[in-house]
């Protein structure tokens, strides 16, 4: 006990810690029937900190490379203890982190978080999102078996539509004309060192944004007392960490009951499998470009669709600018609208192109 | 040069025949070119058509009833003189191409022998007139044509052996046409049993047209020959599995009702496997016999080759041979070769090995097929359950592809293991099928451990969720005293 | 409810989680630990290995040659006999060579030396090179595990 508080008394002088404690004490979250979207951050929060546990874990048994990436992730699954677990668990992790981030964002949309002052949380969150996408794509691959070869062939060719800078996209994406070894390469370079790089300036940046913020109320509910704010030390964290744990439990009987599969070994020469999809979060955009005409204006149907999403997602990212009315507090009908457009359109999307799957 | 010379002198059938009126008519132009005493008509004397009624003028048209020989060669009587090419085989076709009119004519035999010969290798087309190979007359002849059952026929079994190596026999000639085709056949047919009888006049002897068909005459390649590989066993079955046809020779007429149930003649017949031996490939086609007790083994070993070169290496070889016993067939049979599987070896009452080897009589060798038998049972069971478990595995979706491929290994030695017991040495045996063995048990070790695991897997979910789910609530129900104990502290301050 | 019955309660409840919590960790510690043993590769280990015609190796000569995956030292003696040891010293983890100039087996790592029957004779290698059989059978070397 006295050597803990000695320790205590040792960090304190140089870190602080009294402070921090008082900083924490002080710290609430504001508590109205809106509250329980201020979970979701923290669910992906927890999410990605598994995703990079893990990840580490798959970089000890990974050997990247043409003819050693597809075996030595069949050598992981079915001769190193857990490896199957560690697998699954990453691409589990993955796909909820996703969607756990898909319902943050949406959630900060539609109560209007990312009004003044917190549009850089709202811009650093829009990228982030981007990001967990790219992880997504660019982890897709690395296992080099055949569906994943195939939609990244598909995912890189749709890249290459883009106007202009289109085909040098494809070819730094691709490390050459074709999906081949050499791509496997930059994907995985991108996955581990590139993409990481970015995202922890990011996600420090968004967290940093939000630790010194606390969290928005919603317009409308700033004045209404009807509930104390919960203090976030320990009535917020404790509430975070139950959370985490359910997720946690789910995300294991998912691994175990739904172990990822790993097919059969990319063949660059071999005809394109029947029924190739992206990951489900790219399926919307998928089926849109699948349904668009062959010409639209005087563009190509799929250029004019890769423009129109770049567009929106470039749009997206600088909504807080756009959005004058709650910028100054007020409450608009028209933004919601947007948001509530945007969400059906996905859900649609992604729903129909699983139907015509 | 005679065959050229009648050839010349073609034949025609027209509308003549079939009317009662032409049979009465006496025969004028045969009447005038006998006394003449042309080739022709000395031919045509005993041919079977003149003999049924035809007359010159059938062929050659015009009108054999008059004497005026200007006007009954005339073309307004339509003569037509001697028909040329493509026109010769028309003429015999007109009636033997006609089943009606052949009918008509009293006869029930074959027809469509014209067409037949028009879909055979014969009738390939030859030159820049691309006009068939043959016509009837090539081997009927013009003029003294005889029924083919008739011994002085050019088509009779006695003859045909001749006319057809006229050609066949002729390495000159045949290059012109098909250089790749051997001009042995005769002198093999010579050695052949088939052959010999037909020397000695055996007029039941299987000449040339038996198995290659009179008219329908077609390269072995093609699949519907009567020598194509698929369908020699009917075509020797023809007579060899027509026990009243065979009675005089006192052999059995079971070969091809024992092939068709053999491995050789399911995979031929049925799998449709071309690779597989038919009834040529062991007794030879032209120069057929059966194989004597000393060749069987170049024989199977033509294909069964490290089998073979096993067997004569090992102690059985020299043991048949002292006791006459044919080499591959004294185990395995001929006609009706059996799939080779362990129970060959086996020992009981009526089995092969046991026939001979017994504890008392030949110790050795009975302890040697004991051996091999219970080994090549074990490994094939053992790949057979480990086969079963990496099943069971992968329907739990565990990742067992290695092992799978693993077997492939255990499989191939226990064919290599097959082949090794030709060598009937144990210490041979189980260098080729030990390893095989290993590999196989490890396969099932290693697929008892993944559905081992499968279970391990669910039990650990099981103890992981308990756990998780025992601190959610413990965290829940602190959660719920923390927010209580702020509750009344408040009130209390208030 | 009332506070005054909590103390226990609390403590018992604190207790509890406490012990979830522990539990919690080693419940995910054990996969992960277990996760980073490399598994054992079966089917690796060598019991034997062919190395050749007995032409192949001239008298008083010495040939290292691979045993698995470590290595092995080929000894040819001037009768035309053979032994075969293993080529790892038995001090550290080097390999050793055969050193004809001096007549021994020598390991450059740290200057230990063996005879040309693999007894450690100098320097720091605490006991003899460990030995294989050699099998010469029909002109063959066959190098087993003894």
């Amino acid at each position: 006990m006295e050597l803990f508080t000695s320790l205590r008394g040792w960090l304190d002088e140089r870190v602080d810690l009294e402070g921090l404690a008082a900083l924490a004490r002080k710290k609430t979250v504001p508590s109205h029937r809106h509250s329980i979207w201020y979970y979701f951050g923290g669910v992906t929060l927890f999410l990605f900190i598994i995703q990079v546990c893990s990840g580490i874990l798959l970089l000890f048994y990974y050997r990247p490379g043409e003819d050693t990436a597809f075996e030595s992730i069949r050598f992981l699954m079915s001769k190193v203890q857990f490896g199957w677990l560690m697998r699954s668990i990453h691409s589990w992790s993955a796909n909820l982190m996703v969607l756990a981030a898909a319902i943050h964002m949406f959630s900060v949309f539609l109560t209007k978080a990312y009004r003044k002052p917190r549009e850089i949380t709202w811009v650093s969150g829009v990228l982030l999102f981007y990001l967990t996408l790219a992880f997504g794509f660019s982890g897709y691959l690395l296992p080099w078996n055949e569906l994943a070869f195939f939609a990244t062939k598909v995912g890189t060719d749709i890249a290459g539509s883009v106007p202009f800078v289109g085909g040098a996209m494809l070819e730094l994406l691709r490390g050459g004309e074709q999906v081949t070894g050499a791509t496997l390469s930059r994907f995985f370079g991108f996955h581990v060192a590139l993409f990481p790089a970015i995202f922890t300036v990011l996600l420090a940046v968004h967290l940093i944004m939000v630790q010194r913020q606390g969290m928005s109320t919603p317009i409308g509910h700033e004045k209404s007392s009807e509930e104390t704010p919960m203090p976030f030390f320990p009535n917020f964290v404790l509430r975070d960490v139950l959370l985490w744990l359910i997720v946690l439990n789910i995300l294991a009987v998912l691994a175990v009951f739904f172990p990822w599969e790993l097919g059969v070994k990319a063949d660059p020469f071999a005809a394109a499998p029947a029924g190739i999809t992206p990951e489900w979060y790219f399926l919307f955009m998928f089926q849109v470009l699948k349904l668009l005409p062959s010409h639209v204006l005087f563009l190509e149907g799929e250029v004019f669709g890769v423009l129109v999403f770049g567009i929106a997602m470039a749009l997206w990212t600088v909504i807080p600018f756009f959005d004058r009315k709650s910028q100054r507090g007020q409450q608009g009908r028209f933004f919601t609208y947007v948001g509530i457009a945007v969400i059906v359109f996905i859900l649609f999307f992604t729903i129909l192109g699983w139907v015509m799957l | 040069m005679k065959y050229l010379s009648l050839l010349f002198s073609g034949i025609m059938l027209c509308s003549f025949v079939g009317t009662a009126a032409a049979q009465d008519r006496q025969d004028e132009c045969y009447a005038c070119h006998a006394s003449m005493e042309d080739d022709a008509s000395q031919a045509f004397a005993t041919d079977v058509h003149r003999n049924g009624g035809l007359t010159c003028a059938s062929c050659h048209g015009g009108d054999a009833s008059l004497d005026d020989m200007d006007e009954g060669m005339s073309s307004a009587r339509g003569f037509k003189g001697v028909p040329a090419g493509k026109a010769i085989s028309a003429t015999c076709g007109g009636c033997h191409d006609d089943k009606e009119r052949m009918g008509a004519l009293g006869f029930d035999g074959t027809t469509g022998q014209l067409t037949a010969l028009r879909n055979s290798a014969h009738s390939r087309g030859s030159g820049a007139t691309a006009s068939p190979l043959m016509e009837c007359t090539h081997c009927h002849g013009a003029h003294g044509i005889r029924p083919a059952r008739d011994p002085a026929s050019r088509v009779s079994r006695r003859n045909v052996v001749a006319l057809c190596s006229s050609c066949h026999d002729n390495p000159r000639y045949m290059q012109q046409y098909n250089p790749s085709l051997p001009t042995d056949q005769l002198a093999k047919y010579r050695t052949s049993v088939h052959g010999q009888r037909n020397a000695r006049g055996d007029s039941r002897a299987a000449a040339c047209p038996d198995c290659h068909m009179a008219h329908e005459i077609r390269p072995a390649s093609a699949a519907s020959s009567s020598v194509n590989a698929m369908n020699i066993p009917m075509t020797c079955g023809k007579c060899h599995g027509d026990a009243k046809y065979m009675e005089p020779y006192g052999i059995p007429t079971n070969q091809l009702a024992l092939f068709r149930g053999s491995v050789h003649g399911k995979s031929l017949l049925e799998k449709r496997d071309v690779s597989a031996p038919s009834c040529n490939d062991c007794h030879g086609n032209h120069g057929a016999a059966p194989p004597n007790v000393e060749s069987i083994g170049n024989v199977c070993g033509t294909c069964h080759a490290l089998n073979a070169e096993l067997f004569r290496a090992s102690r059985h070889a020299v043991e048949f041979e002292k006791a006459g016993y044919p080499e591959c067939e004294t185990c395995h049979g001929n006609h009706d070769v059996r799939p080779a599987t362990a129970e060959l070896l086996a020992l009981g009452a009526g089995s092969l090995c046991g026939s001979c080897h017994s504890t008392e009589n030949a110790p050795e060798g009975f302890r040697a097929a004991k051996v091999m038998h219970v080994l090549l049972d074990s490994l094939r069971n053992t790949v057979a359950l480990a086969e079963r478990r990496i099943d069971d595995a992968e329907q739990k979706g565990m990742e067992i592809e290695d092992v799978r491929f693993s077997l492939r290994d255990a499989r191939q030695a226990r064919l290599q293991a097959r082949t090794a017991v030709h060598a009937f040495s144990v210490e041979k045996f189980s260098e080729v099928l030990d390893p095989g063995l290993l590999i196989a048990r490890q396969a099932l070790i290693d697929a008892e451990a993944a559905n081992d695991d499968y279970y391990f897997r669910r039990s650990g979910l099981a103890i992981a969720t308990l756990i998780i789910t025992v601190t959610v609530i413990l965290l829940f129900l602190y959660i719920r005293r923390i927010e209580q104990q702020q509750r009344s502290r408040k009130q209390a301050v208030s | 409810m009332s506070d005054s019955t909590s103390p226990s309660k609390r403590r018992t409840l604190q207790m509890l989680l406490s012990a979830g919590g522990t539990a919690l960790l080693a419940a995910i510690a054990y996969p992960v630990i277990a996760y980073l043993k490399p598994p054992k590769l079966s089917g690796q280990s060598v019991s034997s290995v062919g190395l050749g015609a007995v032409d192949e190796y001239a008298p008083a000569s010495a040939t290292l040659f691979r045993f698995g995956e470590k290595p092995g030292l080929l000894m040819r003696y001037q009768d035309g006999s053979f032994r075969a040891f293993s080529a790892t010293c038995t001090h550290l983890d080097c390999t050793v060579q055969y050193r004809e100039d001096m007549g021994i087996i020598w390991c450059a790592c740290h200057n230990g030396k063996y005879d040309l029957e693999g007894r450690n004779i100098e320097g720091p290698p605490p006991k003899p090179l460990d030995e294989f059989t050699v099998i010469v059978k029909d002109g063959e070397v066959h190098v087993t595990e003894s």
